[in-house]
């Protein structure tokens, strides 16, 4: 592997509420490789959205402090200036959100919204900008690029829109691309569409993508490392084999252990997490899953916070690593 | 709580309890002008042949967009169909009367998909549970609602001790068991789940599916699950039925169904699924679709899934399939030509019914 596209260092996110302050995320590190695929998972509430959002300077400077280090091909993004951040998003970092509906502008065609992120960032004259923008709408997939780069984003359909933010998010060719639920409102069918192309033009361009979704099955299908948040921590992260097949912390284990599998017949009930996530504002002191936590094996999980720790050797020359007191003995 | 079978079921069929035939809900599609002259239909269902068997969970699938709402709420006249016929235990829905149709509101209840807006903000979880008793009148007097509602709530797996709170006071999960507790209330034998799982999280969706699956058991419910989910419906279900563009084009034993798929959009639909074994994924063969579901405004002539059918071959535009068995499993009916040609030739008058319209490429 060459030089990381994206290394975050220790990020954490505190946000100010009127119930006191949210630690929203508390100390998360990855990085993502060229032409790499790292999946960030986790419930709702879990700070994987914020985690991201924090990263483009996209929560609000009012109310969200962000510490850390987060470089993107060298450059510290929560150091940049304003101007400068403006100049990395697009050619530097695409984002694609989760509602294709409300990612795009309703009353702007869509060659109107990708020709305005070529201009920002190049010298493109207004013609080389539209024959560009019908270009990435044939790239995406969208049938007759020609025509649709007229259309207006209720003219298309919700796997039509999400190919258009797409190609808006790659217009510039960024070396990193985060897709934050990019499919979580999509049909099945639709999804695998818009799969199959991410990673058709991930391998084109060696654009490194930050996944972030709830899905362990999209996971499964797209991701070389996978991250699992819970807390606002990562509590288990390792290569995709590694943590989808071997899970070591509870936690990572329940969330497998209650998805209802396709493949097998099984009239057992599914295994469930009793309870709900702690709230930001109030986390406990210890292990974060601990109120949860069916095994709770270990007399320190009350009182002292794991560390992210090596519990494997891993496949693919990546340690499996896992935040818990109980995977001693179980990992093996 | 269910009522003995009226006119007693032939030996070895199915009890059937809730059962369509031929059923249409179609939309007009008005113009915005000032005379809103019609200048279109929108199928949302479209010649619908299902039955739901007495006891059994039914689980409904398709994309959305495919009218599977739609056909949930023309079985319990929520809306109301343009065509075809309903019966609900023996009884033809279509034509009840007032009393008839208050009647089937208590016999057939319904969980909705967004716990959040199902729920009125300014009532108690006790006032929300209580309304369906009072609008039946059951469990008259104070005291007896207020001890049904406590016992309803005991049910969902709630604690009786939440009846004074509001909804706002509850997370996703435990508002979904109230408005199940809600559906419950009218001693209903029949459940109508749309999408109810598909706003919550994945420990909690667990949850919500096991309590689910109790209460089939325990009630002796009949169930009928729409989602878009198919690992959660395989997981629910006995049988499945498999949706397109307002029609059904496969029903099964639910196993049948998810291991031997005999229609080509099942197949697709199926091979879409991500499963969270990184190992099956990357050797497993997955289906991708061209193109978009076609209008409903602008249903394909024949088999509608022809403009995105791998296998589409000479009759599929001039004959619309009839369900006809396939497979080996009893019970499985998929309408589809592969498995020979059976249905309806195309009446090439119709104006409504040209045979290129939806096709992706167009």
């Amino acid at each position: 592997m060459t030089a990381p596209v994206l290394e975050v260092e220790d990020l954490r996110v505190d946000l100010r509420t009127p119930r006191g302050t949210a630690h929203v995320v508390n100390g998360l590190s990855y990085t993502v490789g060229a032409g790499e695929t790292v999946a960030v998972v986790g419930e709702s509430g879990s700070g994987k959205s914020v985690s991201v959002l924090a990263l483009l300077g996209l929560l609000p400077a009012r109310t969200a402090t962000v510490t850390g280090r987060a470089l993107l091909d060298g450059e510290d993004l929560l150091t940049m200036s304003p101007e400068r951040l403006r100049q990395v998003r697009g050619p530097g970092v695409g984002m694609v959100f989760q509602d294709p509906m409300t990612s795009l502008n309703p009353v702007l065609t869509v060659g109107r919204q990708l020709t305005e992120g070529l201009r920002a960032h190049g010298s493109l004259s207004k013609a080389a900008a539209r024959a560009r923008a019908v270009e990435l709408l044939g790239e995406v997939g969208l049938p007759d690029p020609g025509r649709a780069v007229d259309r207006y984003p209720h003219e298309l359909s919700g796997g039509m829109r999400q190919r258009v933010v797409i190609a808006i998010a790659l217009s510039n060719s960024p070396s990193l691309l985060i897709a934050d639920e990019a499919t979580t409102a999509l049909d099945v069918t639709v999804q695998a569409q818009i799969l199959d192309l991410v990673e058709g033009l991930q391998t084109e361009h060696g654009t490194g993508v930050v996944w972030i979704t709830h899905d362990l099955g999209v996971v499964a299908g797209i991701a070389d490392r996978v991250l699992v948040m819970y807390g606002g921590r990562c509590v288990e992260d390792g290569t995709v084999d590694d943590v989808l097949e071997r899970p070591v912390h509870p936690y990572t284990r329940g969330l497998l252990g209650a998805l209802p599998d396709l493949a097998t017949d099984d009239e057992a009930d599914l295994a469930t997490i009793p309870g709900t996530p702690p709230p930001p504002t109030d986390l406990p002191a210890g292990c974060v899953f601990w109120p949860r936590c069916p095994v709770r094996g270990d007399a320190r999980c009350e009182t002292e916070q794991p560390p992210l720790a090596v519990v494997a050797a891993g496949t693919g020359g990546l340690p499996h690593r896992a935040a818990t007191w109980c995977a001693e003995g179980e990992a093996s | 709580m269910t009522s003995p079978a009226k006119g007693g079921p032939a030996e070895g069929a199915p009890d059937v309890l809730v059962s369509a035939r031929g059923l249409e809900v179609h939309f007009p599609i008005r113009s915005g002008g000032a005379l809103r002259r019609t200048t279109g239909v929108l199928r949302a269902v479209d010649g619908v042949d299902l039955d739901v068997h007495r006891g059994e969970t039914l689980g409904l699938v398709g994309e959305s967009g495919c009218g599977k709402s739609t056909l949930g709420n023309a079985l319990l006249r929520l809306v109301p169909p343009t065509g075809g016929t309903v019966t609900f235990d023996g009884a033809d829905v279509t034509r009840m009367r007032r009393r008839e149709l208050r009647e089937l509101r208590r016999r057939a209840g319904m969980v909705f998909q967004d716990p959040f807006a199902s729920l009125d903000p300014r009532r108690t979880v006790a006032q929300t549970v209580a309304e369906p008793l009072e609008v039946h009148g059951l469990h008259p007097g104070r005291q007896a609602r207020a001890a049904r509602v406590r016992e309803l709530l005991q049910l969902v797996g709630l604690d009786p001790a939440v009846a004074a709170r509001y909804p706002h006071e509850f997370s996703g999960g435990q508002r979904q068991r109230v408005g199940i507790a809600r559906a419950l209330a009218g001693e209903p034998d029949f459940l109508v789940c749309d999408e109810a799982i598909a706003s919550l999280d994945v420990s909690v969706q667990a949850q919500v599916l096991n309590l689910l699956r109790r209460l089939q058991r325990q009630l002796g419910l009949t169930l009928l699950f729409i989602s878009h989910d198919l690992s959660a419906v395989r997981h629910v279900s006995d049988r499945i039925a498999v949706m397109y563009l307002g029609r059904v084009v496969e029903v099964g034993p639910a196993a049948a169904v998810a291991a031997g798929p005999q229609m080509p959009y099942t197949r697709a639909l199926l091979s879409a699924v991500p499963l969270p074994h990184p190992e099956l994924e990357r050797s497993r063969q997955r289906i991708v679709l061209r193109g978009d579901v076609p209008s409903p405004s602008r249903v394909p002539s024949g088999c509608r899934f022809r403009t995105r059918c791998p296998d589409v071959f000479q009759p599929c535009p001039d004959v619309d399939p009839a369900l006809q068995p396939v497979g080996s499993a009893p019970g499985h009916v998929a309408a589809c030509h592969l498995h020979g040609v059976v249905g309806t030739p195309v009446e090439r008058e119709r104006p409504d019914a040209p045979v290129d319209a939806g096709d992706p490429a167009a």
